[in-house]
């Protein structure tokens, strides 16, 4: 298996669920070492993992010879989160609703429900090379 | 996530440390379910005190704890729920699945 890895603010890992707290230590630092809000550090930390959770369940088939990126920046009083993977993307509409009485005790398909109800935007991007998903949230 | 477990007036208190996020975490809190389910255990209590958050992985280990021991006639309560996984409960509308409780104590009260 391959290893992380960090070139600024960018940080590579192989797609296993081994490599989850690699990424939020990584994300959760670079967001406290900008003064961020112990709160507003939770939800973009709860968002950022429901997107890695994702990438390597759908996008990369827990294939941890596959990878995922996850670049974070800053600007204008907002982070701005990317995460990477190979996967051929999804449908967003074609997740069902899980505040519906039939999905409330589903023990799935909540992931991308808290992302749109934590984050100001989340952006869904999909190309010939893989998956790359988006979030913004207002820091400052 | 860490978690330790004890038990207070024939209740099995389950006490998971950190941040809830998959992986190994879900199956830690669904071993130690079924491991209490086999021991003639119904009665359960997650006391959410030390957990700094969780994603929907979280969520669906407590919806799988309250089903399986719902399923085997037993009964899930929370404890100590903080804010951040209190508005988690609140926008997936699962406030209205989980009986929660401000203590441990009072989760264990609530038992009939």
């Amino acid at each position: 298996m391959k290893r992380p890895v960090i070139v600024g603010n960018r940080i590579t890992v192989p797609s296993s669920h081994d490599f989850l707290p690699t990424v939020d230590e990584f994300v959760e630092g670079i967001l406290r070492g900008w003064g961020t809000d112990e709160s507003v550090i939770a939800d973009i930390a709860i968002s950022v993992s429901e997107l890695v959770n994702n990438a390597i369940v759908h996008g990369s088939k827990m294939n941890a010879e596959k990878e995922i990126s996850v670049e974070i920046a800053q600007t204008n009083g907002k982070a701005r989160i990317t995460v990477c993977d190979p996967g051929t993307g999804f449908d967003p509409a074609r997740i069902a609703n899980p505040l519906d009485d039939e999905n409330l005790l589903k023990e799935v398909g909540r992931g991308i429900f808290i992302v749109r109800s934590l984050m100001d935007s989340v952006d869904i991007e999909v190309s010939v090379g893989g998956t790359a998903i988006t979030i913004t949230k207002t820091i400052n | 996530m860490k978690m330790t477990d004890r038990e207070q007036d024939g209740v099995v208190i389950l006490e998971p440390k950190g941040k809830i996020m998959g992986g190994p975490d879900a199956s830690l809190l669904h071993d130690k379910l079924h491991d209490v389910i086999e021991h003639g255990k119904r009665k359960v209590v997650i006391d959410l005190a030390q957990v700094d958050w969780m994603n929907s992985t979280g969520l669906g280990i407590l919806i799988s704890s309250y089903t399986t021991l719902r399923n085997h006639g037993g009964e899930l309560k929370l404890a100590n729920v903080t804010d951040k996984i209190q508005s988690l409960l609140t926008i997936t509308k699962l406030v209205t699945v989980f009986d929660a409780h401000d203590s441990v104590d009072e989760a264990i009260k609530a038992f009939k």
